[in-house]
């Protein structure tokens, strides 16, 4: 009797250790953008980015607030705020979505995992369904996830004016790179 | 057209350029507000987080992206993935916290000390009420005050 409850005791713990069926999440993510011209590179990042993932479901989400992007120009950051991102109207961007193939993470084996992950991604009060590749990283028991995908500016109906149109790309470089604590 | 007219034009034309020219350069490239010597609305660390979790519009638009002195105990002390250090500060609500990402590390501090910081609010975001994830309160270019 006492074998069986030591052994449901072991069962139990060791289904509690795994990480397959546990949520993970941050509250300093990090996002950034790339704009790339012929006249001016523009790098911004963000370090409060709000994520979960639900291993057990295989839902991702990300939240953060746009006027929390710096740039390294505080002209770039004016402008972002109030003409293109009009962050008054739009303070946020999210992301939720499923990592489609999640059991192939193997969470008790050190490795970069690739995955495909599929949602709606809401910017400046648009939302579009994309699906971008990522990669999970396990190591020494602790979980990132990263991605890099392009968006373009007209279809979050951020508009440039001409006369600065040529120092803002069409196309910007997205980078997702956040490390996770388990819930 | 005189020739001495025409020099004119001329040399003023390249004048009002070489102005706007210096203009835009300076405008492109000023400087972020100097966090450390800006005015400053302060408030306790449970204040801010109930405001921006619970007030109303009007209250959340007085306060975001303002520079506020927050006082409060710490709960936390990490570093983000880029090795700034952020302070966590309690808020009443367990797992909330005024989250201040630091411009300059501050040295000797620990759980339960303390302190004021000064910091650009940017806002409020919520957690996930479905797995008991409570939001925070977000302060960047955080120094801290006197």
């Amino acid at each position: 009797m006492f074998k069986s409850v030591f052994l449901l005791f072991v069962l139990v713990a060791a289904f509690n250790n795994n990480t397959h069926g546990q949520i993970f999440y941050t509250k300093n993510g990090s996002i950034s953008f790339f704009s790339k011209t012929i006249v001016e590179d523009i790098d911004a990042k963000n370090n409060q980015v709000i994520s979960v993932i639900n291993f057990q479901t295989g839902t991702i989400q990300f939240s953060l607030l746009n006027n929390g992007f710096r740039f390294p120009k505080a002209k770039m950051e004016e402008d972002f705020k109030a003409n293109y991102m009009e962050t008054d109207k739009y303070p946020r961007s999210t992301f939720k979505g499923v990592i489609s193939d999640i059991s192939n993470v193997n969470f008790s084996k050190d490795d970069a995992y690739k995955v495909n992950v599929k949602g709606s991604l809401s910017i400046h009060g648009v939302t579009k369904e994309i699906e971008v590749p990522g990669v999970i990283i396990v190591k020494n028991g602790t979980i990132s996830a990263q991605t890099e995908f392009n968006v373009l500016v007209e279809d979050y109906k951020i508009s440039v004016p001409s006369i600065v149109s040529n120092k803002i790309a069409r196309s910007i470089q997205i980078i997702v790179n956040c490390h996770y604590e388990k819930k | 057209m005189s020739k001495v007219t025409k020099r004119f034009i001329f040399f003023f034309s390249i004048g009002i350029l070489l102005i706007a020219v210096i203009v835009t350069y300076n405008i492109w490239n000023q400087h972020h507000e100097d966090i450390q010597n800006a005015e400053a609305r302060s408030m306790t660390a449970v204040q801010l987080y109930k405001s921006l979790s619970e007030g109303s519009e009007e209250i959340k638009s007085i306060l975001i992206n303002q520079v506020i002195n927050v006082s409060g105990e710490i709960n936390q002390v990490i570093k983000n993935q880029k090795g700034q250090q952020v302070i966590l500060l309690k808020t009443g609500t367990s797992g909330g916290s005024v989250n201040c990402t630091m411009e300059e590390e501050v040295m000797n501090i620990k759980e339960g000390d303390v302190v004021i910081l000064k910091g650009v609010c940017i806002g409020y975001i919520s957690g996930d009420p479905e797995i008991d994830l409570p939001g925070d309160v977000f302060l960047i270019r955080c120094y801290r005050s006197s």
